[in-house]
């Protein structure tokens, strides 16, 4: 009796040893938000696909939509002259709105990120480019007289917000890195000289060897804005209201 | 040695078949609970072995060993310091260690026959 009284003892811990261990099968079986498990791997995975559908939806409906506005300016288009005459003020008024593809005279700015030697006791941010350089090389671009402007490809509207994202840069949300291709369309010798006179903000940026390729061009065109429409709030309201 | 199996077994089972269930955020105690029930087998099968077993020894150390850990797992819960890795790197070592005395009893047992 004595020798077999350990076993009993074993068979008791061994029961509770087995019974956690069922309990805590049973447990992992549920989504565990600790360790980036395989599956869970592919969960993301097939997260991140549904998403990519629902942006590809989204942009679907943006054409749809565009294509309706065709058909209405169509419409338009097929009555007498008042209709022609206000055709053509939509039209201006798209190309101020920035959603018409447009093509004129300008400049082409490219620039990247510093490559010369940081000092020791240098502020390496001076050798980077930030949101900050590209809104105010921007303003001065407006300022020059430029009409429209264009950052890698996305236009620039004028509610159009130019941020910080890490290491890359949020256009309107969407995110551009180095090198930044900034389009500008206006009298190209006005701009040149705005962008590379002494006080201009470019000279500043140079002085940290950050690099720049100023193009005069002749002819080049610039992408109109993508995204939806903005106006969500404000109405015209009438004077003396 | 086949009551051990036999218990680990009904252990299962029982866990299986009762609806009980642990929430995520309590499986580091479990772990820790685990190591020290598993270290506290493979101790006593060694001590039958070596023919030094003491059920108070035993089940002191089978409760004892597991509140303890649980109680460093829970400090270390409270500082956000994962304090339980002392109480699994001590279980395990005594677990490996336990293991290979058993294998040398088990076979010098087998040559001296």
């Amino acid at each position: 009796m004595n020798k077999r009284l350990p076993a009993y003892y074993f068979m008791f811990t061994t029961i509770i040893i087995g019974y956690f261990l069922a309990v805590q099968l049973k447990s992992v079986e549920d989504p565990y938000q600790g360790i980036v498990t395989i599956p869970k791997i592919m969960e993301m995975r097939s997260e991140i696909e549904s998403i990519n559908k629902e942006m590809k939806n989204l942009a679907s409906s943006i054409n749809e939509s565009k294509l309706k506005l065709e058909e209405y300016e169509k419409s338009m288009g097929k009555g007498d002259g008042l209709d022609e005459n206000m055709k053509k003020e939509l039209e201006t008024a798209r190309i101020y709105a920035d959603y018409e593809k447009v093509e004129g005279p300008g400049i082409i700015i490219t620039m990247n990120d510093s490559v010369a030697e940081v000092g020791e006791y240098e502020n390496e941010d001076m050798y980077l480019i930030h949101d900050a350089d590209i809104l105010e090389i921007v303003n001065e671009l407006r300022a020059a007289g430029a009409e429209a402007i264009s950052i890698n490809d996305e236009r620039v509207t004028a509610t159009s917000n130019i941020r910080c994202g890490g290491p890359t840069i949020n256009i309107d949300g969407k995110r551009h890195a180095v090198p930044f291709v900034i389009k500008a369309i206006g009298d190209p010798i006005t701009l040149e000289t705005v962008a590379t006179s002494p006080e201009a903000y470019i000279t500043l940026m140079e002085y940290y060897e950050i690099r720049f390729d100023i193009q005069k061009v002749e002819k080049m065109t610039i992408y109109p804005y993508d995204g939806g429409y903005k106006l969500n709030y404000q109405k015209k309201i009438e004077d003396g209201e | 040695m086949l009551i051990p199996i036999i218990g680990l077994l009904i252990g299962v089972l029982l866990g299986f078949i009762l609806p009980i269930s642990i929430p995520v955020q309590y499986s580091s105690y479990m772990s820790v609970a685990i190591l020290a029930a598993l270290d506290s087998v493979f101790g006593g099968i060694r001590s039958s072995i070596e023919k030094t077993f003491d059920i108070q020894i035993f089940m002191s150390g089978f409760f004892g060993n597991a509140i303890l850990a649980a109680i460093l797992t829970y400090i270390g819960d409270q500082l956000g310091v994962p304090i339980y890795y002392a109480a699994i790197f001590a279980f395990g070592v005594r677990l490996f260690q336990n293991f290979a005395i058993i294998r040398r009893h088990i076979f010098s047992s087998h040559k001296n026959q």
